[in-house]
């Protein structure tokens, strides 16, 4: 972090011309905000605002039926943490995540070191496991209401519809549309995450795995000393892009059906109270709720896969 | 020998199952949209005993309306549909990429002051749910004048795809020997053609990392797509076969969602080698 102003040796141009190195950097810093510019216009512009404004927002009394927008402090927090409801929300995201990413996780690494070891028809199979992420999601999650959730008259409706009671009467009303969206997250998740840590498993040298051979006695030993901390980064990376996908497929299902997934996440919850009831104050406070869950993962994992000082490349 | 023989023979089945778990979903709605309305009915979910395209052509017949039986059924503008959606991820590409290049250039290689936090921040913004964040959105959509547009699509998704983008192209670029470009402003090059003919050329399997990244990105959408478009017209697969509503009971969605992946996941696979490879590059190799 300290060499960051300090001008490196080799970025000196070697021509004729004899500027002053620290000019020479100077210039190089305005393009290199120059050519920030785009991106963070795009996401930060974009993103600016609408953060801002729930945040603004939730400390309000800002509801289409009230009459006035008021400054009510923390008012609405206190509200929704007094809330039952509040709570079972949050336990029911948190399990969902939970669930979501280790076995998206557990799959991936199992997929990864099938297709890790060389092997005749390997290169179908891997094709087959990058289907399931290269399917479009957005159009997937039709298919899989069809599979899970299917129409009244087809012929396997009414075995599903069995299987349904049969998951529900166990585990409670809305534990089988839990499992099938979890399993469609899972589904796609884990083929994107076996085909990230693939290109993980490639960069780790041969080398080190014969040299772990000779090292270690079992597989599972040489997994968990080996295989396991060289993929760390990989796995970290592969945990955040899971938290989005694992939020934005349940929203497609949700959507799909109509807000009928009927077990309550706080996601869903803060978009049924915004949207469908108009408590806007209530919604933004509800949405907000998982920022110091999402500030904690962030934090974790820079620490894991960004760490600040790196190894010279 | 035979133990060798025995573990070869394990992974070969487990590969076998793989395979057919990550396939089976998908088997399974083609079995379903090849099917008539009788044997969706009395048929086996399985297997399709008397294969028909009728759904395909259906959806690819153009609009107007049909009759079936006693029930007049409107027809969906499914052609347009997919152009639509060609359009809207053809332009979410072009634009996440040339930011996501730039920056990515910047923050890999330029690296100016603060640039690991420039990095942190674009990236975290990947983690903040969109989803929550409609009415708001709604509002600077409307204020750019984007709203029932492709423009709020490819906007929403280029936010979406960029943070990733950016963050394994910056990867890249920060593991690449500085020595290559050098050997090119020796040559008498300008940085920018330096950047263009040598340094973009070479992270090609990057580019197609992040290209098959954003293609997942648009393609997973099917929230914003539904609320963002209403105008049938402009609608994207995804949002069009959200609203058929009702007929989202009908074969013929079903059908649709085959038709619109086909060409997408066949775009994908024939990049997929580039796309490990681009990913390997950028978290570890350099070069």
């Amino acid at each position: 972090m300290g060499g960051l102003t300090q001008v490196r040796p080799g970025s000196v141009p070697h021509g004729p011309a004899q500027a002053p190195a620290g000019s020479v950097r100077r210039r190089e810093i305005l393009v290199a905000y120059a050519l920030l510019t785009p991106a963070v216009l795009l996401v930060l512009g974009v993103l600016a605002y609408p953060v801002a404004w729930e945040v603004w927002i939730s400390l309000t009394s800002f509801a289409s039926r009230a009459e006035s927008r008021s400054f009510v402090g923390v008012a609405n927090y206190r509200t929704m943490l007094a809330d039952a409801f509040f709570w079972r929300a949050l336990a029911t995201t948190v399990v969902y995540f939970v669930v979501t990413t280790l076995a998206k996780l557990a799959v991936g690494v199992a997929l990864a070191l099938l297709l890790a070891r060389p092997c005749r028809g390997r290169a179908l199979v891997f094709l087959a496991v990058f289907l399931p992420w290269a399917y479009p999601g957005g159009v997937t999650v039709v298919a899989w209401y069809w599979m899970l959730n299917p129409p009244l008259i087809t012929s396997y409706s009414v075995a599903v519809g069995h299987w349904k009671h049969a998951v529900d009467g166990v585990a409670g009303a809305g534990a089988y549309t839990f499992a099938s969206v979890a399993l469609f997250n899972i589904w796609r998740g884990a083929s994107f995450t076996a085909v990230f840590l693939l290109a993980g498993l490639n960069a780790i040298p041969r080398e080190l795995f014969d040299y772990a051979r000779l090292e270690t006695r079992s597989a599972a030993q040489r997994f968990r000393h080996v295989t396991l901390p060289l993929l760390r980064p990989f796995l970290a990376l592969a945990v955040f892009l899971s938290f989005t996908t694992a939020f934005a497929d349940l929203a497609n299902v949700w959507m799909l059906t109509g807000g009928r997934v009927i077990f309550p996440v706080v996601g869903t919850y803060a978009y049924w109270l915004g949207i469908r009831s108009g408590e806007f104050a209530e919604a933004a406070a509800w949405s907000l709720s998982l920022v110091p869950l999402l500030l904690l993962a962030l934090a974790v994992l820079f620490r894991w896969f960004d760490p600040p000082r790196e190894a010279p490349a | 020998m035979s133990r060798g023989r025995l573990a070869r023979w394990i992974h070969g089945a487990a590969l076998a199952l793989v395979a057919a778990y990550s396939v089976f979903p998908i088997y399974f709605i083609t079995v379903q949209s090849l099917k008539t309305p009788q044997e969706d009915v009395f048929g086996s979910p399985f297997y399709v005993a008397d294969p028909t395209v009728e759904n395909y052509a259906e959806l690819l017949a153009g609009p107007g309306t049909r009759v079936r039986g006693f029930v007049v059924l409107p027809r969906v503008p499914f052609v347009r549909w997919l152009a639509n959606s060609a359009v809207v991820l053809g332009a979410s590409l072009v634009v996440t990429l040339v930011a996501g290049v730039l920056a990515a250039y910047a923050l890999g290689r330029l690296q100016p002051p603060g640039w690991l936090w420039w990095r942190r921040a674009l990236f975290a913004t990947y983690v903040v749910p969109h989803t929550i964040l409609f009415i708001p959105l709604y509002q600077v959509l409307i204020a750019l004048g984007l709203d029932d547009s492709h423009g709020a699509l490819i906007l929403i998704y280029s936010t979406m795809a960029l943070p990733f983008c950016v963050w394994i192209l910056s990867a890249y670029y920060r593991h690449l020997p500085r020595e290559i470009e050098e050997s090119a402003l020796v040559e008498g090059a300008t940085p920018a053609t330096a950047f263009l003919r040598i340094v973009l050329p070479m992270s090609r399997n990057v580019l197609v990392a992040a290209a098959l990244f954003t293609v997942g990105t648009v393609g997973n959408d099917f929230m914003f797509a539904s609320i963002f478009l209403l105008d049938p017209t402009r609608q994207t697969v995804a949002a069009g076969l959200g609203v058929m509503d009702v007929s989202l009971e009908e074969l013929v969605a079903v059908a649709g969602v085959n038709l619109a992946a086909i060409p997408v996941a066949t775009a994908c696979a024939l990049f997929a080698r580039g796309y490990v490879r681009g990913l390997t590059a950028a978290m570890v190799e350099g070069a």
